[in-house]
């Protein structure tokens, strides 16, 4: 881990509020060190600013170990930068050459409402996952874990698809700003598991209902969102949410009254 | 002091207490439920699954998170695994034991009741994870999967690689959202909280600062519910997130609720170490790493070879040479004191000297790479992303970091705190880890105690008091509305010199210096000289840019940081107050002969609660004995 | 079903589907195109045996409907999908991350292919009507107007542009099919994939054949 300092021009979208107009302003980012993850590269960009007076640059972020989702942005056009398989706060210097120009834009959606600079609203897929995506088991009615056994190869795929992060990459990368493989990866990863298959018909129905309600795009099977996807979430998982929405759809019964999950 | 300090340990023998407890407690009647309202402030695995229970319970919930999503709390990080005693692997564990290593794990500084019911609770915590859809790892034959934890001789951590956290948290969130969508729920992003509002003593509501608009709002209820996580970002440099306050917690304590034993932080011994000052945060390395991985250093003090041409007969196998029953697992604090010491020693490795080895190539030999893939290949890409070195090859290098916070709130039996109707969940409460905790047990406790234990005490406190409706144009309201505002204005108006992070940084410097990984009587005293100037400064020559009635970033780091501050002028006047060793606090005055930590059971067998007494007086410190009436109080050995 | 229909997820379904029918139909023209390299008579007479049954008008429907559906349905998810992203990004990403060329640009061959159909209708099915007799039966010289036509530089180049896009479109049509019907599968994607290229591949062929070597015949000696 030779660090190595190089100096970078930023192009930065930046907006006051949800109304406002944007625009991109320039940045120098000076002396970065190449062991610096691209937010700590920001923060200096910030702290630069804050001195001065300016407003820092706003960005979402957290965990800043790629778990989270909060993170994420452009960078030159590709969702999360120029790295496959990594979030934005992964992303190291090291992966940057000195003098390079970059332009960092939000993730563009009209599903996802600019909030401030690279910031953006994606409650959206938290109305997605409201709609269906869980399990109706309430606290205290579980049996003992181990007496439905799942086949390993089972379990460890519902695995892969609960490690979407629900970043958005997907929607950003999406030439038609799509979240199917968001949707998909949680409809499949609960109708893979014995759990989730009782109401996997449901789930899929409102989920993708509530998913085209949001006013995200249609799927042109690009590719683009499992290529940008930090998690590397498969693109198979949209076939198998095409195959669950068919299958509810020639099922589909009327929902009775009664009951409810309140 | 206040009525409230009393722990409110129910009788009978020990393993009977909890459902005794819950046979004893009041009810409120079903169709009555959807009259009350409880106020949840976090979404993390405590605050989401007391959500989700108290909302199928039919409560009206009102969750607040400070993410613009609930399943971006910090809990979605936790990597290893979470403990149960489900003795699926028949390998003699049993609640008891489960218990026992906890209280032990501790250093016996926890109370009996709580932690064997965290350990009677932890069976169902599986189940229930299991029930929503939580993908854990599997044998081939379709049952669950074990991995071992440090300060354990049984294998009972279920995992879900390395992703345990995550998993959980989702399995949480998704119930919460089911709620959401069932309207029992509420959901309140990006707020934050910045006070508690009493009414008559009892909590009755907060206020939260709109993160995206700047509006102080007022929430009232029936009761709050804080799940507000721990504090290690005092450090600044620590495994958490960046947004990880102790900022709730704090005003909460302002308001009367004790804090308890502050100085107790775990500092866990495998990280990513330190690189340059521009650095943002430290990368937790999972110490289920250390079923596999060994940690050694050279024997030579300045070795500078690289690791692979250190022979044999040259490195220093340290844990296994010093723990040897326990070896490579023994327990954070254990494991991370003798890395210090290896590299105080000039044994540490790296360009920094602040690091230790720790080596998968025996475990590579022996169980083949792919194997090693399966287990922990999400952190090893992480390391190698983070370090631009391919752990597959040279051994990782680690150092300790701060990581979690056994310290928190005071709460009673029933997990409410010194004000009344005011519940702490998690890792925001110092309930069940005393002086260290083991790993994976934080998700178990967060999960004990949002699915099943706060649901039940929420209801016997409601049964129990009479709370008459309050409306947030009431007084108490108003008043602690304005005083939030009057804080930030007065922050924004002091337009200094220096960015909030440069304090921050400053006071984790301080923090780290003198009340890390040890701690004496000279640099405590130091500290308390040290912490108050910053504290001046910071109010002199914080600069804030922007206006506080939008996003303004810095004017949320100033919040936080405001309260670290006053948080670490507490924690290092209760280090410097308990005069012994224990766990994860230790001080260079109270160790014995080889270095272990030596407890003083005589005077400090107890909890050290502080009470707020203003601005300008000293905290008060009060005493809640601790009684071990089934585990013999012993000196900790793992050797 | 309403709800299905109206769904992105049924959308595609409907999209794969009356795709499939011109996928069929495409493959089956070309074949038939082939056998002009048989002889005029063969062509002319297979040309005939189509068109002079009953067969032809269902099949006919059939095709129109299926474009129509097709068109229609491209149309509305082209718009649903603009209005999804109104502000484009100012930088374009780089290959690795994005995604193949053909899949961004469905719509815009799409839109040629349109044209290129119905052009390639008024040259052929409504264009000039030569006769000739094939073992006594009087039919459609279609080899004539054939020879003719592809002896016009223009029209060639045209032809050849539209139907390198058609393999195009094809090429990622036919895989995306697939995956709008939910039979994409870890294990078969790649084999998908290669199915996918050499369909259009071989179609593209087929088709391209017959200008260029009417067009080189026609044009020697000049």
């Amino acid at each position: 881990m030779a660090d190595k300092k190089i100096n970078l021009t930023l192009k930065v979208w930046r907006q006051r509020g949800p109304k406002e107009k944007g625009e991109f302003k320039t940045y120098e980012a000076k002396n970065v060190s190449t062991d610096e993850s691209f937010l700590e590269m920001l923060d200096q960009v910030n702290e630069n600013l804050v001195k001065k007076g300016e407003d820092p640059i706003v960005f979402d972020h957290d965990c800043r170990e790629g778990i989270c989702g909060s993170c994420g942005f452009m960078i030159n056009g590709d969702a999360h930068g120029p790295q496959k398989s990594t979030t934005v706060c992964q992303l190291h210097m090291r992966a940057f050459k000195d003098g390079e120009v970059l332009t960092l834009e939000p993730w563009r959606a009209t599903a996802f409402p600019i909030q401030k600079d690279l910031m953006v609203d994606r409650s959206a897929l938290d109305r997605i996952v409201q709609s269906g995506g869980f399990i109706t088991a309430n606290t205290g009615s579980a049996q003992d874990a181990n007496s439905i056994l799942i086949p390993k190869t089972k379990a460890d795929e519902a695995f892969e698809s609960a490690t979407c992060i629900g970043c958005g990459a997907c929607v950003a990368s999406c030439k038609n700003a799509a979240a199917h493989l968001f949707t998909s990866a949680k409809i499949s990863h609960l109708a893979l598991l014995p759990q989730g298959e009782v109401e996997a018909e449901r789930r899929a129905l409102r989920m993708v209902a509530q998913m085209d309600a949001e006013g995200f795009g249609a799927c042109t099977s690009t590719g683009a969102c499992s290529a940008s996807c930090p998690k590397d979430i498969s693109l198979t998982n949209i076939a198998r949410m095409n195959r669950e929405y068919l299958k509810a759809s020639i099922n589909r019964k009327e929902e009775s009254g009664g009951g409810g999950d309140g | 002091m206040a009525s409230n300090f009393d722990s409110r340990i129910p009788g009978g023998p020990l393993d009977s207490k909890w459902t005794q407890h819950k046979f004893n407690m009041k009810l409120v009647n079903p169709a009555n439920k959807r009259k009350h309202s409880v106020i949840v402030v976090g979404t993390g695995l405590a605050g989401a699954s007391a959500a989700a229970s108290m909302g199928e319970l039919g409560y009206q919930v009102k969750a607040f998170c400070v993410h613009e999503s609930p399943r971006r709390a910090h809990s979605v990080a936790a990597q290893g695994g979470i403990n149960a005693a489900k003795n699926y692997q028949n390998d003699g564990d049993s609640i008891f034991r489960l218990f026992y290593d906890t209280v032990k794990g501790g250093d016996f500084r926890a109370r009996e009741a709580n932690v064997y019911r965290l350990a009677q609770l932890s069976v169902d915590i599986i189940d229930q994870a299991v029930a929503q859809g939580v993908p854990l790892a599997r044998e081939y034959g379709g049952l669950l999967a074990n991995r071992s934890f440090g300060g354990a001789q049984v294998s009972r951590t279920f995992y879900a690689r390395g992703q345990t956290g995550q998993q959980l948290l989702l399995g949480a969130y998704s119930g919460m959202m089911r709620q959401v969508d069932g309207g029992n729920v509420q959901l309140y992003s990006r707020r934050e909280m910045l006070d508690l509002v009493m009414i008559d003593g009892k909590a009755r509501g907060i206020i939260v600062r709109n993160l995206l608009t700047g509006e102080i709002e007022s929430h009232e209820a029936d009761c709050v519910v804080m799940c507000t996580g721990g504090y290690s970002n005092v450090f600044f440099l620590s495994t958490n997130a960046m947004a990880c306050a102790v900022t709730a917690a704090w005003r909460a304590h302002k308001r009367g609720a004790y804090f308890a034993n502050p100085c107790f932080t775990q500092i866990h011994p495998t990280c990513i170490p330190v690189h340059g000052d521009l650095q943002s945060k430290l990368t937790l390395m999972s110490e289920s790493l250390r079923n596999d991985g060994r940690v050694w250093v050279p024997k030579n003090k300045g070795d500078k070879r690289a690791a692979k041409d250190i022979p044999e007969a040259e490195r220093d196998y340290y844990l296994e040479r010093i723990y040897p029953s326990f070896g490579n697992l023994a327990p954070r604090d254990i494991a991370s004191r003798q890395a210090k010491f290896r590299c105080d020693e000039g044994r540490g490795v790296g360009e920094t000297g602040q690091a230790v080895y720790l080596d998968f190539s025996d475990a590579i030999k022996r169980l083949g790479r792919d194997k090693i893939a399966e287990r922990y290949g999400n952190l090893f890409q992480m390391y190698e992303k983070i370090t631009g070195e391919n752990p597959y090859e040279t051994p990782m290098k680690i150092y300790p970091a701060p990581h979690y916070t056994m310290g928190g709130l005071w709460v009673d039996y029933n997990l409410m705190s010194t004000i009344p109707g005011l519940f702490v969940a998690g890792e925001a409460n110092f309930s069940d880890h005393g002086a260290n905790r083991l790993g994976a047990s934080a998700l178990m406790q967060g999960l004990a105690d949002g699915y099943f234990v706060v649901p039940y005490t929420v209801s016997d406190y409601i049964a129990n008091n009479k709370v008459e409706k309050v409306s947030t144009s009431h007084e108490a309201f108003k008043a602690a509305a304005e005083g939030v505002r009057a804080e930030i204005s007065k922050l924004m108006s002091v337009k200094g010199t220096r960015t909030v992070d440069s304090f921050h940084k400053e006071l984790g410097r301080l923090m780290w210096e003198h009340c890390g990984m040890s701690r004496n009587e000279k640099g405590l005293k130091e500290a308390l000289v040290q912490i108050p100037k910053l504290r001046e400064a910071f109010w002199s020559d914080v600069r804030i840019p922007g206006d506080a009635n939008e996003i303004n970033t810095e004017l949320e780091k100033a919040c936080r940081v405001a309260d670290f501050i006053e948080l670490g002028e507490l924690m290092c006047r209760d280090a410097l107050e308990r005069k012994e060793s224990c766990g994860g606090h230790f001080r260079d005055e109270y160790q014995t002969p080889d270095n272990e930590a030596l407890r003083d059971d005589q005077n400090f067998c107890h909890v050290a609660a502080w009470e707020w007494k203003g601005a300008s007086q000293p905290p008060v410190r009060h005493q809640e004995e601790l009684k071990f009436e089934n585990i013999k109080l012993s000196a900790r050995s793992y050797k | 079903m309403l709800n299905f229909l109206t769904s992105t997820v049924g959308k595609k379904y409907l999209m794969g589907a009356s795709a499939l029918v011109w996928v069929g139909f495409v493959f089956a023209h070309m074949a038939g195109n082939l056998l002009m390299f048989v002889s005029p008579d063969a062509y002319n007479a297979y040309g005939h045996a189509l068109t002079s049954g009953m067969i032809i008008y269902v099949a006919e429907t059939g095709l129109i409907l299926a474009l129509l559906t097709h068109v229609f349905l491209g149309i509305q998810l082209t718009l649903q999908n603009r209005a999804a992203r109104p502000q484009r990004y100012a930088a374009a990403g780089s290959r690795s991350k994005g995604a193949v060329f053909a899949s961004r640009t469905m719509a815009i061959h799409g839109t040629i292919i349109l044209i290129f159909l119905v052009s390639h209708l008024i040259t052929f099915k409504f264009g000039t009507y030569y006769e000739t007799t094939v073992n006594g039966v009087v039919m459609r010289d279609l080899y004539r107007l054939l020879v003719e036509i592809f002896a016009q530089p223009v029209y060639v180049i045209w032809y050849v542009i539209s139907l390198v896009l058609l393999g195009f479109h094809l090429s990622h049509g036919v895989g995306s099919m697939f995956q709008s019907f939910g039979l994409l599968h870890p294990t078969y994607q790649p084999v998908i994939r290669k199915l996918s290229w050499t369909y259009a591949i071989v179609v593209v062929a087929g088709f391209l054949a017959q200008p260029i070597v009417v067009f080189f015949i026609a044009n020697e000696g000049r």
